[in-house]
């Protein structure tokens, strides 16, 4: 039953931002990205924050499945923390106890990359919690399609993505199984050394590939079947469109950068 | 004759490095709007013929024309998919995108049709499939027969004249196989469509309009089914199977009864009984000469001490508090006794899988109790290991979980994660390779995956078996083979029962578990239906019918003839019973009376 576990974070919806045409969304979230670095002082940070926030809650995801995104990142997001405030080393002293001294400066430029950070991860974390894996597929095939003509395969990279999010589901099902039934026969995948544990992963993996290229060669003489011969020639039954939603993210982010640049202007804190 | 839509002459294929053609000078005409089924055991050529009517292999020589096409060189071969489209086997494995109408459109969108052209064609090709309400779904929720509706789907949308259905039934339930045919069924009477239909199935075979045996890569038999399976004894030499009112049609015959020829079905069965018994004048209906079958040998209650596995009101939910919470068994209750062959049948999703993973403590639930034994397998210090050295089970397709170099080292995994000593798992080895008909000599040694897929499936077996249980589970071991395959296969688990083993058999075919098992199990949504032996089961052939099994067709025909007046006992459903009762009906002193 594993088969019924969603994929990645997505979180299906019907808000404003859920309908989003994908590409708008990538394309927001690499200038939400680039604004994020744009900023020079915590009142944009303040502002950003606030802006993701809104989007956030307009989605009806509650706001900790934002921040479980950041736990992975937890260690990073400390240790350039830490970095920061200890080897920072203009400005006021604050504390100086035997080699560390830690300044006013150093305290600042260590929360400012470590806020940074956090928005960074939050910002794209909104883009995957609202957006299905297969219409980002969709989205990075027709952004990437200009580059076809420099010979980026953009439409075989989205393929590629597209049946491997179509068979994840089918092979953990059947990696399932395949454990069930070495058990079955007395293996034990739980306890021993780490070398024992690797060792007793043979018999699951071996069988897993074997089946997932057996899996592979079916599908491929069925695409033969179904006449598909690449990128060349192909249409989709789905075209992407921009509406007045995607116009009216623009506008907003639009807003966002000129507050951010008019904050930078003015040197605020 | 209508006008031919497939023109084979003299068409050859040869594998790369094979020495022998796949295909071998096949001569077929195919008429527009013919329902044409081919059979074949495996490696009989069906399957490479049918990528040949696809162009998915182009003929090593001879004429090969589809649809007007010249189907013989790369330059044509979109054309001739185009015309002709393909359903295989797997349903998980045709299937390309995560959402189902995306999927139907996939063929659209290769031939470059325009979007609105697309959307138009994939609602009409969803709809004409009976899964408009699916369209949105991800295919890896649906059953089996609704990803091969699907695929049906995807290739009705590209508009073609005829479809090739490559054993498009072969892993699907009863239902799902019903289902599919019937669909194919439909769209050649209704929409014209010319369908080729490679099965194992009799029974799918017999409803073809023309039907083709193919071995060794030439046709061996061709024609009307019922010609086709009158030759009895050719149809079962080719490694292939005859409708069961066809083999008693050839015992009565034997037994001295003037039949018409080429009875097929029950119904036809029936009629032509009640004529014969018409002639011989013996209309006076009479009752309680010939006994029930629950009369004699019936045992009484039999003592608990004999039953090796209990399992009392086991529940099992799955994914509990989650949207995806299912409950796939819902307080079972059975026993098996020792030595018994006991059978297990349901559909997909009837919880008889899920049932026997619990029988070796691969999974554990609450509430409820499994014993085997006296052990209590849902105790946290029962030994699994030693419960599963006790209990063997055998998965669907185990041939999927082969691992090692050689046959040898695959089927010593068990025996080794036993702890046994290097002797001892080397003698069970060999005994082990012998019990499943293969010789150790030859095959020891060799890659398990050099094998053929039946004896895949033999080396899989001998790996439990190598552990010596004295009781092995076996989940629908017959599924996806030949129909000698799974003669040679059930014969095999008969033998395993008979020197001493008691055999759980998880199976979807009544005809199957009819003819082996002492006693039966039939689940259904998660409950147990009916429990007892194959005639008190088979008494219930509409409700089973209902929830999607089938009793064998001779029970039906006893009911049938019961009906008409004949006196034939209770809850008969094996061929020789039935044809001695109907002898005896006959016979019984013609015009005499009671």
């Amino acid at each position: 039953m594993l088969k019924n576990i969603t994929l990645g974070q997505y979180f299906p919806g019907e808000s404003l931002i859920h309908r989003l045409d994908p590409r708008t969304k990538l394309l927001a979230t690499i200038a939400l990205i680039a604004i994020v670095f744009v900023v020079q002082g915590f009142s944009g940070f303040l502002l950003i924050a606030a802006f993701v926030i809104a989007c956030a809650a307009s989605t009806g995801i509650h706001l900790k499945f934002l921040v479980r995104g950041l736990k992975p990142l937890f260690f990073i997001i400390i240790f350039t923390f830490v970095l920061n405030l200890f080897f920072q080393t203009e400005g006021t002293e604050l504390v100086h106890v035997g080699f560390i001294r830690i300044t006013d400066h150093g305290l600042r430029m260590a929360s400012f990359m470590a806020v940074r950070l956090i928005l960074l991860v939050v910002s794209s974390q909104l883009l995957t919690l609202t957006t299905s894996p297969i219409s980002l597929t969709d989205g990075l095939e027709t952004l990437f399609r200009p580059l076809q003509a420099i010979h980026f395969p953009a439409h075989e990279i989205a393929m590629m993505m597209s049946i491997a999010l179509r068979f994840i589901p089918t092979l953990m099902d059947e990696a399932d199984k395949i454990m069930k039934a070495q058990k079955a026969r007395g293996a034990n995948f739980e306890t021993g050394s780490i070398i024992a544990r690797a060792k007793a992963m043979v018999p699951l993996l071996v069988p897993l590939f074997v089946g997932a290229f057996r899996r592979a060669e079916e599908l491929a003489l069925a695409m033969d079947a179904r006449c598909y011969r690449g990128g060349a020639g192909r249409t989709r039954m789905k075209q992407l469109k921009f509406g007045r939603i995607d116009a009216l993210a623009a506008l907003a982010l639009a807003l966002l950068l000129v507050a951010v640049l008019a904050l930078n202007a003015i040197g605020a804190f | 004759m209508k006008k031919a839509i497939i023109e084979a002459r003299d068409v050859c294929f040869r594998y790369e490095d094979a020495p022998v053609n796949a295909v071998d000078k096949v001569n077929l005409t195919v008429a527009q709007g013919e329902f044409l089924a081919i059979l074949g055991r495996n490696g009989s050529g069906k399957s490479t013929f049918a990528k040949l009517l696809n162009a998915l292999l182009l003929p090593s020589s001879g004429e090969l024309t589809v649809n007007g096409i010249r189907a013989v060189s790369e330059d044509d071969c979109y054309e001739v998919r185009k015309s002709c489209g393909m359903v295989f086997q797997n349903p998980d494995n045709q299937i390309v995108t995560t959402i189902v109408e995306e999927d139907c459109a996939f063929g659209l969108e290769n031939l470059g049709v325009e979007p609105a052209e697309i959307r138009r064609r994939v609602d009409e090709a969803l709809h004409s499939v009976g899964m408009t309400d699916y369209a949105q779904a991800s295919p890896s929720m649906l059953s089996g027969g609704q990803k091969q509706r699907v695929a049906v789907a995807g290739v009705l949308a590209m508009r073609p004249r005829i479809i090739v259905f490559d054993e498009s039934t072969a892993m699907l339930d009863p239902i799902g196989r019903r289902d599919v045919f019937a669909l194919a069924r439909r769209l050649n009477v209704e929409e014209g469509i010319t369908v080729v239909w490679i099965t194992h199935f009799m029974e799918e075979a017999a409803l073809a309009d023309r039907l083709v045996v193919m071995d060794k890569g030439v046709i061996a038999l061709e024609g009307a089914p019922r010609e086709v399976f009158a030759q009895t004894d050719r149809v079962l030499a080719l490694g292939l199977d005859v409708p069961e009112v066809m083999k008693l049609a050839d015992a009565l015959r034997k037994g001295g009864v003037d039949l018409p020829a080429e009875l097929m079905t029950v119904n036809e069965m029936a009629v032509a009984l009640c004529q014969r018994r018409e002639a011989l004048n013996q209309t006076v209906v009479c009752h309680s000469k010939l006994s029930s079958v629950f009369d004699d040998g019936h045992p009484a209650q039999p003592d608990e001490s004999q039953n090796v596995i209990e399992v009392k009101k086991l529940t099992h939910v799955y994914m509990p508090g989650t949207p995806f919470e299912a409950r796939a068994l819902n307080e079972i209750t059975l026993a098996v006794r020792e030595g018994e062959f006991a059978g297990i049948i349901g559909h997909t999703g009837s919880g008889k899988s899920t049932l026997v993973t619990h029988l070796n403590g691969l999974e554990r639930s609450e509430p409820g109790v499994v014993l085997v034994k006296g052990t209590d397998l849902g105790l946290k210090d029962t030994d699994l290991i030693a419960v599963r050295r006790t209990v063997g089970l055998v998965f669907q397709y185990p041939e999927y979980q082969l691992f090692e170099e050689t046959v040898a080292k695959d089927v010593a995994y068990g025996p080794n994660n036993l702890g046994l000593e290097p002797n001892e798992v080397s003698s069970r080895v060999n005994w082990a390779i012998r019990q499943v008909g293969l010789d150790p000599e030859q095959v020891a040694e060799k890659s398990p995956f050099e094998l053929s897929g039946g004896q895949k499936r033999r080396v899989a077996i001998a790996g439990v078996l190598a552990m010596k249980p004295s009781i092995l589970i076996l989940d629908e071991p017959a599924a996806g083979l030949d129909p000698a395959g799974r003669r040679e296969m059930l014969s095999l688990i008969r033998s395993i029962h008979d020197s001493g083993t008691t055999v759980v058999m998880v199976s979807h075919s009544m005809d199957d578990v009819g003819r082996y098992c002492d006693r039966l199990f039939v689940l259904n949504k998660g409950e147990m239906a009916y429990s007892g032996t194959p005639a008190e089961v088979f008494i219930h052939d509409e409700k089973l019918h209902d929830i999607g099994l089938d009793v064998p067709e001779c029970a039906k025909l006893a009911r049938r003839l019961r009906q008409a007046g004949f006196d034939m006992p209770e809850g008969i459903y094996r061929i020789e019973d039935v044809c001695a009762a109907i002898l005896e009906n006959l016979r019984g002193g013609s015009g005499a009376g009671c």
